[in-house]
């Protein structure tokens, strides 16, 4: 029941900011429109990379969706937990007595259901657009699209980590949002390794839902697994490198500093 | 029972140089005392703080909240514990101070949603003066406010132990007096433990009983206020006499005490005397009589605890 109360503080939290920094809400909700747009007409003209790669407006429609459902989560955990130790918050969420890491867990809890929303939005705004209605079978995208964004997560809390070590390491945040395109356009017929990078595999098996009309028990168990196991292995890696990273902060005395 | 105790604690930050900002700093706070921690920059009592709270990991040594060991019970020191570590950057600023308390204190578990807690919360936004500016964002607040939210803050999160780190840094004059007035009448309603850690000896003279001062991170001192200001009471006097005083008479003083502060303003003679023992009261009284001077006014100079501070700390410095 206190636990609870951790989360719905959170939870208050996020949708008071949300409304402070309206500003920064809306402005990116429409950045992303507007990129979206860019992307979207500009491939449509040239008929480029993505296409030839066995790939469809539609295919690139849920991987820009996807995108932006990463880039909300990987940014909430990296560029929240720097943030926090930039305005001197940092070390009032550490005192929390359930721990730093169930107050991140709240955080992501949250961000993904606010984003969820918000991207629904976003991506009704790009079919109506585009005139290309997907599939929105939530129960076969919902635990798809959690799975896959555990791997975000991973890199997020690894990222959140090292900023909490070596403090300005922005630069890095944003070469690894470009990364995270890279790993959602793989065409894994031509690479099949690459299925076991964070997201690849996951967005192939959104796409084959939203684009293909099939459900979550209709994808291969095989393909399923990759998408379960490579998201937790990545969570796991990523929670790691934070409780490391954490520890040497601790050791260091950096968690006040920024 | 035993609040807190600090056994040993040592802590080196490592590095090419590492630098050693605890050593063997051992003391225990009892429940419902209100501890000053004091000592100059670079002493060591916000690392102190922060490596029983778990937010810097010691070296060596042992801490204990109620009874719980920081390293291997985090969770439940933390759980009796709360801390304003940085004041106003402890809050966010573009929330309202009501949110700031009710986020802050549903870390710890205690729910914003139930009529008791709200209540409670705005019971301490009035005691601390910010009743009219709960619903204000923390950036529209002077800088005494700011420092006001975060310690409501720490508050609210209902830990029967909170550490209060630089509490009056950049506070004016009249909320620092407000600010020790407060503090007291907490730890007698609420039964809370609070340690205090601050370079305004004025507040920590006023609120603490007992003061623990650390120099070159060592415990040098470890009193009740009281006491430690008895241990600096020196028999210096403060002496006013009519007229001018004859050098006989300055010559007769000095064989009886060390004369300080002679001035001479309009018709009346000022100076201080320090005197070996207390039986050299009569014996200056003497002089003066003897000498015919017309005594006007005398009285003891009392030690603050800054000049107390201040001696530890230059022993304390001697002997590292």
């Amino acid at each position: 029941m206190k636990r609870w109360n951790v989360l719905s503080g959170v939870w208050m939290r996020h949708l008071v900011q949300l409304r402070r920094y309206y500003f920064n809400t809306v402005s990116s909700l429409i950045t992303y429109y507007v990129v979206f747009l860019i992307i979207f007409y500009g491939v449509k003209a040239v008929g480029g990379p993505a296409m030839s790669a066995g790939d469809t407006l539609e295919g690139m429609i849920v991987s820009y969706f996807l995108w932006t459902q990463v880039m909300y989560a990987y940014s909430a955990l990296s560029w929240g937990i720097a943030d926090e130790a930039q305005v001197g918050t940092l070390e009032q969420l550490y005192l929390c007595p359930y721990g730093f890491g169930f107050v991140n867990a709240c955080s992501m809890a949250v961000s993904l259901v606010v984003n969820l929303l918000v991207n629904a939005i976003l991506l009704l705004a790009a079919m109506a657009t585009t005139g290309k209605w997907l599939q929105l079978d939530v129960v076969s995208i919902l635990p798809l699209l959690v799975l896959t964004l555990f791997g975000a997560y991973g890199v997020g809390f690894a990222m959140g980590g090292l900023a909490l070590v070596f403090k300005r390491i922005q630069a890095t945040f944003q070469i690894l949002q470009f990364v995270f395109f890279g790993f959602l356009f793989i065409p894994l017929t031509k690479f099949p390794a690459g299925a076991y990078l964070p997201l690849a595999m996951g967005n192939a098996l959104v796409k084959r839902v939203m684009v293909d009309g099939l459900r979550l028990w209709e994808l291969p168990a095989g393909e399923l697994a990759v998408v379960a196991g490579t998201g937790i292995l990545y969570l796991a890696l990523g929670l790691a490198a934070f409780s490391w990273a954490s520890r040497v902060a601790r050791t260091r005395g950096l968690l006040g500093q920024y | 029972m035993t609040a807190l105790e600090v056994t040993d604690l040592r802590k080196v930050f490592p590095g090419r140089t590492p630098v050693v900002a605890v050593e063997n700093v051992s003391f225990a706070v009892r429940e419902g005392e209100i501890v000053g921690l004091l000592g100059p920059n670079g002493a060591g009592k916000t690392t102190t703080i922060k490596c029983i709270l778990g937010l810097i990991e010691a070296t060596a040594g042992e801490t204990k909240v109620f009874g719980a060991r920081t390293d291997s019970e985090p969770h439940r020191v933390l759980a009796s514990a709360a801390a304003v570590l940085e004041g106003s950057r402890n809050v966010y600023w573009r929330m309202t101070a009501w949110e700031n308390v009710a986020f802050f204190a549903s870390l710890h578990g205690v729910s914003y949603k139930e009529r008791a807690n709200r209540l409670y919360f705005d019971e301490l936004l009035t005691r601390f003066g910010l009743a009219s500016r709960r619903d204000t964002q923390v950036r529209e607040l002077s800088t005494g406010f700011k420092q006001k939210v975060a310690v409501v803050a720490a508050l609210a999160r209902r830990t029967p132990l909170v550490f209060l780190d630089e509490p009056t840094l950049g506070l004016d004059v009249e909320t620092t007096h407000e600010l020790q007035a407060l503090l007291p009448d907490l730890v007698r309603s609420e039964g809370r433990t609070l340690v205090i850690s601050s370079h305004n000896m004025d507040v920590v003279q006023a609120v603490c009983r007992r003061v623990i001062i650390v120099a070159r991170g060592r415990v040098v001192a470890d009193e009740q206020v009281s006491d430690l200001l008895d241990l600096f009471r020196t028999r210096s006097y403060r002496l006013s006499v009519a007229g001018s005083l004859s050098d006989t008479a300055v010559q007769g003083l000095q064989t009886v005490g060390t004369v300080t502060d002679l001035t001479v303003d309009g018709g009346q003679t000022g100076l201080t005397v320090q005197l070996p023992d207390r039986g050299s009261l009569y014996r200056l009284i003497d002089v003066l009589r003897d000498d015919g001077a017309l005594l006007e006014d005398i009285s003891q100079r009392e030690p603050n605890l800054e000049q107390a501070f201040l001696e530890v700390v230059r022993r304390g410095g001697a002997r590292g």
